[in-house]
């Protein structure tokens, strides 16, 4: 009928190997044996939260292009080093994004610009509001925010979206170190149990 | 009180979100290879990132996404981590029962692969907002229809076929013949606005049958609809019908995808 360019494939070794390469996790699985259709459909899947993720912190959108590219090109190098029993795919395609991304911008070390970045970075919490491209999403993402405590939320979107280190935001927020160090941790937990019950 | 030496483990959640920078992370790092409750907790922490990083997902330039394809094009991949090789790293934490050699990928690990996917499909089908509404109602019906989902990911002459919709993203199905089922899933796929609806259907000499309608996208991707009754000769096709559903095509599909036989 030609309306589909992409044929029926199948890999070596397919059938049931095969039958599981649905869902991220699964088209990841696709990627690591050099397959070019479940890559398309990796980035198809996740570039928008990847794009989100290192522009939040990236901020400069050049920037924040370069550095999705080498998100993606790393998904489809490092493919096959991911492990499906140590957590999700969506958690390993974001860990990679944001590690980047904060790579990306403490290579920098250009204090006076981390000063101006730090006075954006207090609004973190409001612009989820208008950076979120799914309603229902940025809703149970903020009503969880809103679980929890003033220090906790400030602590956790300042080092997500702020890209800080915990002795920055400690600094930032003027409360001792390990202060910052348990809110961020409790305000995750926090965080994980609301978006799970929510689910 | 304060401990004056406080547990390296507190440092989790700044990890988690690559707030632990230098010296601090390096000594956070060596904790973390001999502390399996740290390892675990930093697995669940991350799992709460996915949230945040969902909630600022945006539209990237399309140019960029072609760019990495063309990039992934001209770019060599690293090989899989060996058995033999997990095993030396993890020789020493073996020995206490707990840490053991990462599975190799293969055969040996698809069941588990294809149960951790159920969980991913049973997640996206709970998150949706109709199921939402009527949980309880529905509950059953879901759980029906996820253990048929699982069971097409589990036959053993399943095939994976991945193909564009000409209106916008990629639509991924897995068929058995064995089951006369596929399940079907896209990433990418434009939201319906108005009182229309994408709907499936399996065609083929049989006639046209309806699979029933997408769900809405969640977070770009709709949750996976099976249809079953698949007969010889059958293409899977997806049209754009009113609201409801139309008992036949009435556009041209979006996608039509053969299927091997």
């Amino acid at each position: 009928m030609g309306i589909n360019d992409a044929a029926p494939r199948r890999g070596p070794g397919a059938s049931v190997g095969q039958a599981a390469d649905v869902g991220l996790e699964a088209l990841l699985g696709g990627v690591a044996r050099g397959d070019h259709a479940a890559f398309e459909a990796v980035c198809a899947w996740a570039g928008s939260t990847v794009f989100g993720v290192v522009r939040s912190v990236v901020r400069d959108p050049f920037q924040a292009q370069e550095v999705c590219q080498e998100v993606l090109l790393e998904v489809w190098r490092c493919a096959s080093r991911f492990q499906p029993g140590k957590g999700s795919a969506m958690a390993w395609v974001t860990t990679i994004a944001h590690r980047r991304a904060i790579d990306r911008i403490r290579s920098e070390h250009r204090s006076a610009e981390r000063q101006l970045r730090a006075v954006s970075h207090v609004v973190a919490y409001d612009e989820v509001a208008e950076m979120v491209e799914s309603r229902l999403e940025r809703e149970r993402v903020r009503r969880c925010l809103g679980s929890l405590t003033e220090l906790q939320r400030e602590s956790v979107t300042l080092a997500y979206y702020g890209g800080y280190t915990f002795r920055e935001v400690a600094g930032l927020l003027g409360v001792p170190e390990g202060t910052v160090k348990t809110r961020m941790r409790d305000g995750l937990i926090r965080l994980r149990d609301c978006l799970g019950a929510e689910r | 009180m304060r401990l004056r030496r406080p547990e390296p483990h507190t440092l989790a959640g700044a990890y988690a979100m690559d707030a632990v920078a230098g010296a601090d992370r390096a000594r956070f790092e060596r904790h973390l290879a001999r502390c399996q409750a740290c390892a675990l907790e930093l697995r669940g922490l991350r799992e709460a990132t996915v949230g945040l990083a969902g909630a600022v997902a945006a539209e990237p330039p399309a140019a960029m996404i072609g760019q990495a394809l063309a990039a992934a094009a001209r770019t060599r991949q690293l090989p899989p981590v060996t058995s033999q090789a997990t095993a030396r790293r993890t020789r020493r934490g073996s020995r206490d029962g707990g840490a053991r050699p990462a599975p190799v990928p293969g055969r040996a690990m698809l069941p588990r692969l294809a149960l951790a996917l159920a969980a991913v499909f049973l997640a996206a089908a709970a998150a949706s907002g109709t199921v939402a509404l009527h949980a309880e109602h529905r509950l059953g019906a879901d759980q029906q229809g996820d253990q048929a989902v699982a069971q097409v990911l589990n036959a053993p002459d399943a095939v994976m076929l991945t193909a564009r919709i000409t209106a916008g993203g990629t639509a991924t199905v897995v068929m058995s013949r064995r089951d006369r089922s596929v399940v079907f899933t896209t990433a990418g796929l434009p939201p319906m606005t108005g009182a229309r609806c994408y709907q499936l259907w399996l065609m083929g000499p049989s006639g046209d049958r309806s699979a029933g309608m997408l769900p809405e996208p969640r977070q770009g991707m709709t949750s996976p609809v099976i249809a079953s009754g698949l007969a010889a000769g059958d293409w899977v096709g997806l049209t754009v019908e009113p609201a409801g559903g139309s008992p036949r095509p009435t556009s041209t599909p979006i996608l039509m995808l053969s299927l091997p036989t």
